[in-house]
């Protein structure tokens, strides 16, 4: 068995280890980096200003009341850079690894499919290769999108990929979208002293997930002197000798933004263009389509990940990956998309999996919460980050954990016992009798659980 | 404290042994663990100990086939009245926990694995018991210990192998409560999760308003004479079908014309033609046996009747050299004997070939089996008005297709094809029957 897998991201790489392992010749086509946007441009950099954000910001905010002096305390952009590099190179590096380990051979270049088994790849020298496969692999994944807004082409008008690479922190940022990746940049930038703007179509920010926990993030941001514009739309960019003025009309009327940067974070969308899909008849409008199995219309050949839509992260990419290269080798299917997380990395973290109340009340389903407010978790409070909540949401008649969501510390780490409890078909009543550490965060979702039929302990009783 | 000793139950399965022997004699004493007797199954041999110490009273059963849990005899101190024991004892089966009688105690195998039987078990004092208390056959456990003895891991092991496992997620669980689903009755070899314990409950529900209710009846004689024909013809010929469809209006005419003079059918004159033209074809009218091929200067041609029960094929006997008349008249009487159940064997013996008419059933075309050990079987369909292409014009015409099945042991295609060719010469023009 011949694997050709397109695209070196964290869809595609996971791939391509995933079917070696399984016993078969595989050659990974990667246009720029191993490792995709996620190691080189996403998840992981961003992760890196992230961490150095917080501790600053956290050093400097309350760093009296936690007993630490520092002077003169400021943010080295340039070494930050340097950090950022060396962390996804060496996670680069780790994978490079992985992959020759298991004999995977990968080719640089542009690859385009010229026939149902067939792959052409232009290489950087400018040569041109061509691939045999018995199947394939598309994870091509996605890029930003980048609207007909008048001059949105502008040079200090940036994607989310380019902001990573600025030589010095602005003065200003305007963000254009509130979804997960704007609201993560302006967690940083706004907490490294940077004025930022967000503005949002949509009448608040990160509309997918619980709107509940939700509000924590929109609070804290808004506190730490973000402005968000929700129900705003942006008309025009014009160059100015400072960096760009935005005109944005919103419910109060037209507003121009002054700011040094902009940042476009509206989505992202599918990669399905030079990559010979209409050459070779692959179904496709804007993305990729695929059966269950991630089959597209031509059978021996997948896609999996941004490429084909839905759920655009890289976990749910991998998930995808894994699934696909099963079932070539061994036709058979085990993704289960219910228990994808959704995590945004942002101060509070916010993270979501399942449904949300919003989604059950729409479903018609007879539903229990389950709350409980990390103002009275000792961990959170020592932390200094009790803005924050957990939530369970349970069906009536089984007791079924339908979704949990979260905002405040380890968020996203803790998301894990809601995506597994939802895995599991677990009820509440395995939250209540699992015993959960003292003290963590992760107490909370134990007293949440308790909130669901009865009482949370450490809350006063109810009046 | 008397007791009754009854016919244990050493299976879920069973429901009634044997005793074999008796170890002890009435009014003998007995010590707790002691072999008292012993019971033969269908499966298996086992001895019977005495569930405690005492004097074997009575032996109400010596020997002879019994019910599971029935009274076999009464164990009881010596000096005990027993009058009650006696009289519990007639009035048949004992109540007893029932499971608590399930044990499969050291039985000993004898058909499932002789050559363990015959072998001494090597298996630790400690393992001994557990097996014991678990209820495990010892003989059916692998020993890993040394020289293969059987340790307490080993009986363990058995244990947890055998023991059914339904792995459900707790939400299932709680939707087969809701449900009232057994869990137990659903089979997955993964995790029940919900949705399964849901489909279950749909398709019982399906199951439940369909109400499917199956019936068992014996073959009557005809069924299975039938059964059993089809079936060996089908294994002995190589069956190959060929179609061909005839223009009947010459043959229509024909029957109309003789109507005021003899009422004809379409069988009949079909008949006729067959039995002329299997003279030219013998090879359509022979028979196989062993490697010789039989041939006949004769036709007896069967021709199937439908009855309520199964149908029959009498036999016009010597067709070849009978007239329309005549083959006319000896159908008509022989499907009257058939309707009746009065024909006499040789009148359903000795065909050469069989035509089968569907046709008043509308059918257009079939694949008859061949009768044995005949090699060729024709099939006669409906008439239909279909549309022709006559020198340029569309007319319709009667058609009928004819559906010959032959034996390709011996009637190669062409030949087939042949025979079926002459037959449409003769149907769309009868009069060379004349010549």
């Amino acid at each position: 068995m011949k694997i050709l897998i397109l695209g070196g991201g964290p869809g595609g790489y996971v791939s391509a280890i995933k079917a070696a392992q399984l016993g078969a010749r595989v050659t990974l086509v990667e246009k720029k980096y191993i490792g995709g946007t996620c190691l080189n441009v996403g998840c992981i950099p961003t992760k890196v200003l992230l961490n150095t954000t917080d501790l600053y910001h956290t050093i400097k905010k309350d760093g009296e009341k936690i007993g630490i002096k520092a002077e003169d305390l400021s943010v080295d952009w340039q070494k930050l850079m340097e950090r950022k590099t060396n962390i996804t190179q060496s996670l680069v590096g780790g994978v490079e690894g992985v992959l020759a380990s298991y004999g995977v051979e990968v080719i640089f270049g542009e690859g385009k499919f010229i026939s149902k088994n067939q792959i052409e790849v232009l290489k950087d020298d400018d040569t041109k290769d061509t691939v045999d496969f018995d199947k394939a692999i598309i994870a091509s994944g996605s890029k930003p999108v980048i609207l007909p807004i008048p001059g949105i082409h502008g040079e200090n008008i940036l994607t989310s990929s380019q902001i990573l690479s600025l030589e010095k922190l602005p003065e200003s940022l305007c963000i254009v979208g509130g979804g997960v990746i704007g609201c993560e940049f302006a967690s940083i930038f706004s907490r490294l002293g940077v004025k930022v703007t967000i503005i949002e179509m949509l009448p608040g920010i990160i509309q997918n997930m619980d709107q509940e926990v939700v509000q924590y993030l929109d609070f804290e941001l808004r506190n730490v002197g973000v402005e968000i514009l929700t129900n705003s739309k942006v008309e025009k960019f014009n160059p100015t000798s400072q960096g760009v003025e935005v005109t944005a009309s919103t419910p109060e009327g037209e507003k121009k933004i002054k700011t040094e940067k902009v940042l476009l974070s509206i989505g992202r969308k599918a990669v399905v263009d030079n990559i010979g899909l209409e050459d070779i008849g692959i179904q496709f409008d804007r993305t990729i389509k695929v059966n269950k199995k991630f089959q597209t219309n031509i059978s021996n050949i997948y896609a999996i990940g941004d490429c084909t839509g839905g759920v655009m992260l890289a976990h749910a990419a991998s998930a995808q990956g894994m699934a696909a290269v099963e079932n070539i080798m061994k036709n058979i299917s085990r993704m289960d998309f219910k228990t994808v997380p959704y995590c945004v990395y942002t101060k509070p973290e916010v993270a979501s999996v399942g449904l949300t109340e919003e989604q059950v009340k729409e479903k018609g389903i007879d539903y229990s919460v389950g709350k409980f407010p990390l103002m009275s978790n000792a961990k959170s409070l020592i932390l200094g980050e009790t803005e924050g909540m957990v939530k369970f949401i349970v069906d009536n008649s089984t007791d079924e954990i339908l979704g949990m969501h979260m905002a405040g510390p380890k968020a996203t780490e803790l998301i894990v016992e809601g995506a597994l409890a939802l895995r599991l078909e677990a009820t509440i009543d395995e939250i209540l009798t699992t015993i959960h550490a003292h003290p963590t965060v992760g107490e909370a979702l134990h007293e949440a659980a308790h909130g669901v039929h009865g009482y949370p302990i450490h809350l006063p009783k109810e009046i | 404290m008397g007791q009754l000793l009854v016919m244990p139950k050493l299976g879920l399965t069973m429901t009634e042994g044997t005793i074999v022997e008796w170890f002890k004699k009435e009014g003998e004493e007995v010590k707790k663990g002691e072999k008292i007797f012993a019971v033969e199954t269908s499966k298996l041999t086992n001895e019977v100990e005495a569930p405690a110490g005492g004097i074997l009273r009575k032996i109400i059963h010596k020997d002879g086939k019994l019910q599971v849990l029935e009274p076999v005899g009464i164990l009881a101190g010596a000096d005990e009245d027993i009058s009650d024991l006696i009289s519990k004892a007639g009035s048949g089966k004992v109540k007893v926990d029932e499971n608590q009688e399930v044990k499969e105690i050291d039985a000993k195998v004898e058909k499932e694995k002789p050559e363990t039987s015959s072998k001494r078990i090597k298996a630790s004092p400690k393992a001994k018991r557990l097996a014991k208390e678990l209820g495990v056959n010892l003989s059916k456990v692998e020993g890993t210990g040394p020289g293969g003895a059987i340790s307490e891991q080993d009986v363990e092991n058995y244990q947890a192998e055998e023991k059914p496992k339904v792995k459900t997620s707790p939400t299932a669980k709680k939707v087969a409560e809701n449900l009232g689903v057994d869990i137990n009755k659903i089979e997955k070899s993964e995790r029940i999760m919900k949705d399964d314990v849901v489909g279950y409950k749909n398709f019982q529900m399906l199951k439940e308003m369909a109400d499917p209710k199956e019936t068992r009846e014996k073959m009557t004689n005809m069924r299975s004479v039938i059964s059993e024909r089809m079936s060996q013809s089908q294994k002995t010929s190589a069956g190959v079908n060929y179609n061909l469809t005839v223009d009947t209006r010459e043959m229509k005419r024909l029957r109309d014309k003789l109507k005021p003079i003899k009422k004809i059918t379409y069988t009949d004159i079909i008949v006729k033609v067959v039995s002329r033209v299997l003279l030219e074809f013998p090879i359509l009218n022979s028979s196989v046996e062993g490697n010789e091929i039989i041939k006949r200067n004769y036709t007896n041609v069967g021709v199937a009747v439908a009855l309520d029960e199964g149908l029959i094929v009498p036999v016009v006997k010597y067709a070849n050299i009978k007239g329309l008349k005549t083959i006319s008249e000896d159908i008509k009487e022989l499907a009257e004997k058939a309707r009746t159940n009065t024909l006499q064997p040789d009148e359903m013996t000795g065909g050469t070939f069989t035509v089968s008419n569907l046709g008043m059933f509308n059918i257009e075309s079939f694949t008859p089996i061949i009768n044995q050990p005949e090699v060729a079987i024709l099939g006669i369909n409906t008439i239909k008005e279909t549309a022709v292409n006559v020198n340029g014009e569309v007319k319709f015409i009667p058609m009928m297709t004819l559906s010959l099945t032959a034996d390709h042991r011996v009637v190669d295609g062409s030949v087939a094809a042949q025979f079926l060719n002459r037959l449409k010469e003769f149907i769309e023009n009868p009069n060379i029957l004349m010549l």
